[in-house]
């Protein structure tokens, strides 16, 4: 055995562009992470070459966990084609060499920002989420050391007097998106800025999720066959967006989260935000043979 | 038609940096070396803010932003994380740095004398208009003083210990690789002393001046006093694998000591960064002089002001909302709507909680 033999010609960036002592902290974070689910591990997040709060945490798990035979979609609010996403997939493509592809079916590792796609995901794949605030705990504590205590207590009271404050004023939750939801039981988390309409797609999910803040540097995860449950109140039912009476505009596909599309004449027009799903309703439209797989929501439902 | 015109997004990035890149024509190595040449101070400040000391590669990551500060320091941070560990070198202390000013506002006279050296302190801020007529304005000659002052000076921090004025920063003894690192290791608080240190170093420049200064002002519990300034070159000092020790070079340091006066002794507040940036140390020593004590969510607290300053990530989450939104809007104004429907018809809502 020489020298030679156990190294490498030199390189200017190592595949995947992450160094090896990177991608094996994140590898041992991510496995903290899922080990415990739904409860933030910090990580060192690397500064990649985009700017911070661009998906850099998404994009260091990606990073980590891409292989030249993974095929790799990115979406950015449900969107292939966006500008932030098409950067993305360009860049792991262009460090990892990783097949890209924009249909769910396909994918083996899934980067978006703020949705889940409509598929049902299978439980060969992995869906890594970007976060821009990991602590669901923030609007009450924005302190995140008292917050990490106060996770470490489940100490979560202030949360739901912050919902039930909102049914008082409001007559109903008025959080939007980052639902915050409890994790096997124990630990609250935000599922990242997705809908309403995507949270329970994450209860009991065949596939792993991994959910990434490289700015804020946490890592957490949600296991398959790990219970998700948004903080509800017995009497008061979660409700999702109102969106199961929508049609999309372009591609007639109906029963699925809508991007709203203000008109000239003061209407609204609507488009389903998941783009490869209606890409693929249009396709099949027009005769060509696509796969279509099945979804979650069924004529505007989860079934339960 | 299809749905999405799909490469649309890949083709309108590449066209946008194309016009960015556009206004600042050819990079070239002469553009490079004037910038190096030219602008020593801005060169300082980022390299201190990537905490990356090369000035060929801060002068190329500023032409190459057309001096986007921001973009910059990011290009260097990018560049500097991949970049293999070959040695950790010895720690500098204050007393071996080769110092080119250093002044006190403490004492009137310290030992070592106060250094004026380099400094736009007193100068009157007109700008040279004629050079824009075409004269050139050529910096009259330095006079070299009659005798030199000692290029190596104890800090005046250690002459207040020995007079028992202060208690003497102890070390943790902690050498090479055991040195805690914030580019390496998260950030938690309790913060180690090392991260606080590092990331303060680290850190950008107005947003530390902006944090000091309100503490300055008074948002803070200790009114500093500069004890010491300094700017000085420092030996990297590295050990071949064959145990030679030399040094690998020297690099510029900014130092600041600031003290409060309440109490029976003095506190010390501490900082330094890479590159000369006078207004950085001071702002981030009075920073770490308030920090003890300081109210949770106080400016003044460390989580607070050493998240806060953190360029690279403030920057990067600042103007990360250009980024569509939509998902999360509509969201919410889902949830805006069905309130509002709600207290026009309240009879309307059957669920049992109301």
């Amino acid at each position: 055995m020489s020298l030679k033999t156990l190294t490498k010609p030199w390189e200017a960036m190592a595949y995947g562009f992450l160094d090896g002592s990177a991608k094996r902290e994140i590898r041992r974070k991510m496995i903290k992470a899922i080990a415990v689910p739904g409860c933030q591990m910090p990580y060192a997040s690397r500064e990649v070459p985009m700017a911070r709060g661009w998906g850099t945490g998404g994009l260091q798990v990606s990073l980590t966990l891409v292989n030249p035979t993974m095929r790799v979609k990115v979406i950015d609010q449900g969107a292939d084609d966006s500008v932030n996403a098409a950067s993305i997939r360009r860049f792991i493509a262009r460090v990892a060499g990783a097949p890209t592809t924009m249909d769910t079916l396909d994918a083996d590792l899934i980067q978006s920002r703020h949705r889940i796609p409509e598929e049902i995901l299978r439980d060969d794949q992995v869906l890594v989420l970007q976060v821009p605030n990991p602590e669901p705990l923030r609007p009450v504590q924005p302190n995140m050391s008292i917050a990490r205590q106060m996770h470490a207590d489940a100490d979560y009271g202030r949360m739901w007097l912050q919902l039930y404050e909102q049914i008082v004023r409001s007559g109903r939750v008025m959080q939007g998106a980052s639902y915050p939801s409890l994790v096997h039981g124990r630990h609250v988390m935000t599922p990242s800025p997705i809908p309403r309409w995507d949270v329970p797609k994450l209860n009991m999910a065949q596939h792993l999720t991994i959910l990434s803040a490289g700015r804020e540097k946490r890592i957490f995860a949600v296991p398959p066959y790990t219970r998700v449950e948004p903080l509800v109140f017995s009497d008061v039912p979660y409700k999702v967006e109102d969106h199961a009476g929508l049609t999309c505009h372009r591609s007639g596909t109906r029963g699925f989260f809508m991007n709203e599309i203000p008109q000239e004449d003061g209407s609204s027009a609507f488009e389903v935000s998941d783009s490869e799903w209606g890409v693929k309703a249009i396709r099949r439209r027009d005769g060509e043979e696509v796969a279509l797989g099945e979804t979650w929501y069924k004529n505007g439902r989860m079934p339960s | 038609m299809a749905y999405v015109a799909t490469r649309g997004g890949e083709r309108a990035i590449e066209q946008s940096q194309r016009l960015f890149c556009a206004e600042m024509g050819d990079i070239t190595p002469d553009r490079i070396a004037e910038i190096r040449a030219a602008m020593p101070y801005l060169i300082d400040r980022i390299m201190g803010e990537a905490s990356l000391y090369d000035e060929d590669l801060a002068a190329l990551a500023l032409a190459q932003t057309g001096g986007e500060l921001y973009e910059a320091v990011l290009l260097l941070r990018a560049w500097r994380t991949t970049q293999p560990r070959i040695s950790v070198a010895e720690p500098v202390t204050q007393d071996a740095l080769f110092t080119h000013r250093r002044i006190s506002a403490a004492f009137k006279d310290i030992p070592g004398g106060q250094v004026l050296g380099p400094t736009l302190d007193y100068a009157h801020r007109i700008l040279a208009t004629t050079v824009l007529d075409g004269q050139v304005s050529t910096p009259d000659p330095v006079t070299p003083a009659k005798m030199a002052s000692p290029p190596r000076q104890p800090s005046v921090s250690a002459w207040q210990a020995e007079n028992g004025l202060l208690s003497p920063a102890t070390s943790d003894h902690l050498t090479g690789n055991d040195i805690p690192d914030v580019t390496r290791e998260p950030l938690l608080f309790p913060a180690k002393r090392a991260h606080t240190l590092q990331s303060l170093a680290r850190a950008e420049t107005g947003g530390v001046l902006a944090l000091g200064y309100a503490a300055q002002r008074g948002y803070g519990q200790a009114h500093p006093t500069v004890n010491e300034l300094r700017l000085a070159e420092a030996e990297i000092v590295v050990t071949h694998p064959r145990g030679t020790r030399f040094s690998a070079g020297r690099v510029k340091v900014s130092q600041a000591e600031v003290v409060s006066k309440k109490g029976s002794q003095l506190e010390l507040g501490f900082s330094a960064t890479m590159g000369w940036n006078e207004v950085k140390v001071i702002a981030a020593a009075t920073l770490d002089l308030n920090s003890k004590g300081a109210p949770k969510g106080s400016a003044t607290e460390e989580e607070f002001f050493l998240y806060h300053t953190e360029g690279v990530e403030s920057s990067g989450f600042c103007i990360h909302f250009k980024l569509p939104h939509y998902v999360t809007f509509q969201s919410s104004l889902d949830a805006m709507r069905d309130a509002k429907a709600r207290k026009a018809a309240p009879e309307k809502s059957p669920e049992p909680a109301e």
